[in-house]
């Protein structure tokens, strides 16, 4: 998930960072939709009831024009996580906090709550701090399992962690002289089995 | 860009042969080079250097700066130094990689020059990560960085730039600049 690509209609982990649940308090009653709120046995939602929506959904059910229901800041943006990140962000698990910490975040800043520039600069500061354990740990590890390096990532930067992968492993390939050998291209090679496979059927 | 790309690149570069063969000049794209008379060392680029190597038409001759002793100071004056030394050649890593890969037997000191290279290259890497983790942190806007070589450059292209973009990202919500859209 690439933080530039927010907002592109069509990208699917913007899609499933759109996703993500925020808490919201009804303001105007809202009929017959009494079932979306299992704590209650209201056939009508009422104002003041506390319900969650995905982010998509409140955005147009809150907004200027429109106020049904008002938005609150999701807990691991209030002042108790922001403190935590400030204290050392580095060793935070924020794909725990919410695998799309980071753009679910940016997202959180258009409904212009109190604490949205607060927020917006944690974000900021948070990246930062864990940019030099991202950086180090992905151009330090040649051909080991990753996955513990990337676990406490966010998506946005397990991707940064691909990168430098990427470029630590290009650079690897061509030292030690694999980039001149010709191999086979992967299609022709899942081609080939799979002739294998139906001939084998038949047979 | 790849790293075979940077490699392509940097045998443009040009390298004293001695040949073991005549021939009249010869006329290229890039310019004439030659004629080659035999025993009479002669610059020619490194992609032809190696290989006539590699069909025993000539003997190469190392560049200066790869002599165990120049490599050996180089390396202190990088270790001492704060910034970015300027290195003598603008393609070392390409160039020394594909001497001791063909044309190991004219170089002296093979294994010596081998590991000061990646010494070299191991503390300018550690330089850089080191400088882009500064810049990162700071609140500056650009950065200039003397004596980096492409193929450095080239290994941590695609994280910084994906890095900065981010980091992009993020920062145009703080400040006064801020914008919310709200509909």
């Amino acid at each position: 998930m690439s933080l530039d690509a927010l907002e592109n209609y069509y990208d699917l982990d913007d899609i499933i960072s759109t996703n993500e649940k925020i808490p919201c308090k009804i303001e105007i009653p809202i009929y017959r939709l009494g079932y979306l709120d299992s704590s209650s046995v209201n056939e009508h939602l009422t104002p003041g009831s506390k319900l969650e929506f995905p982010f998509w959904m409140a955005r147009s059910l809150c907004s200027r024009k429109r106020h049904m229901v008002s938005v609150e800041m999701p807990k691991q943006y209030r002042e108790a996580y922001r403190e935590i990140l400030t204290a050392d962000a580095s060793v935070v698990d924020l794909h725990k906090l919410g695998p799309y910490y980071f753009s679910f975040g940016i997202h959180m800043l258009k409904f212009e709550l109190p604490e949205s520039p607060d927020v917006a600069k944690i974000l900021v500061k948070s990246f930062q701090q864990r940019f030099r354990k991202v950086m180090d740990s992905s151009q330090n590890c040649y051909n080991e399992d990753t996955s513990k390096l990337t676990d406490k990532l966010d998506e946005s930067e397990i991707l940064l962690f691909r990168a430098g992968q990427h470029g630590l492993n290009e650079f690897v390939r061509w030292e030690t002289r694999q980039t001149e050998k010709l191999t086979t291209s992967e299609m022709v090679k899942n081609h080939r089995k799979r002739k294998r496979a139906i001939m084998e059927d038949i047979g | 860009m790849d790293p075979a790309e940077v490699e392509f690149i940097a045998e443009k570069e040009l390298i004293t042969i001695v040949p073991n063969f005549g021939l009249d000049k010869i006329y290229l794209i890039s310019g004439d080079i030659g004629p080659f008379i035999a025993g009479m060392p002669i610059d020619v680029p490194l992609w032809m250097a190696i290989n006539l190597k590699q069909r025993q038409k000539a003997r190469i001759r190392p560049p200066e700066w790869l002599d165990v002793e120049k490599l050996r100071e180089k390396k202190q004056e990088e270790t001492d130094s704060k910034f970015f030394t300027e290195m003598p050649c603008k393609c070392y890593i390409e160039m020394t990689t594909l001497l001791l890969k063909h044309a190991v037997d004219d170089i002296p000191h093979a294994d010596e020059t081998r590991t000061l290279i990646k010494d070299i290259w191991d503390l300018r890497m550690a330089k850089l990560r080191s400088s882009i983790d500064t810049f990162v942190k700071s609140d500056a806007t650009h950065a200039k960085l003397n004596h980096l070589t492409l193929m450095e450059l080239n290994t941590v292209r695609p994280f910084l730039t994906k890095a900065l973009d981010q980091l992009n990202v993020l920062r145009s919500n703080t400040g006064p600049g801020a914008q919310y859209t709200q509909d």
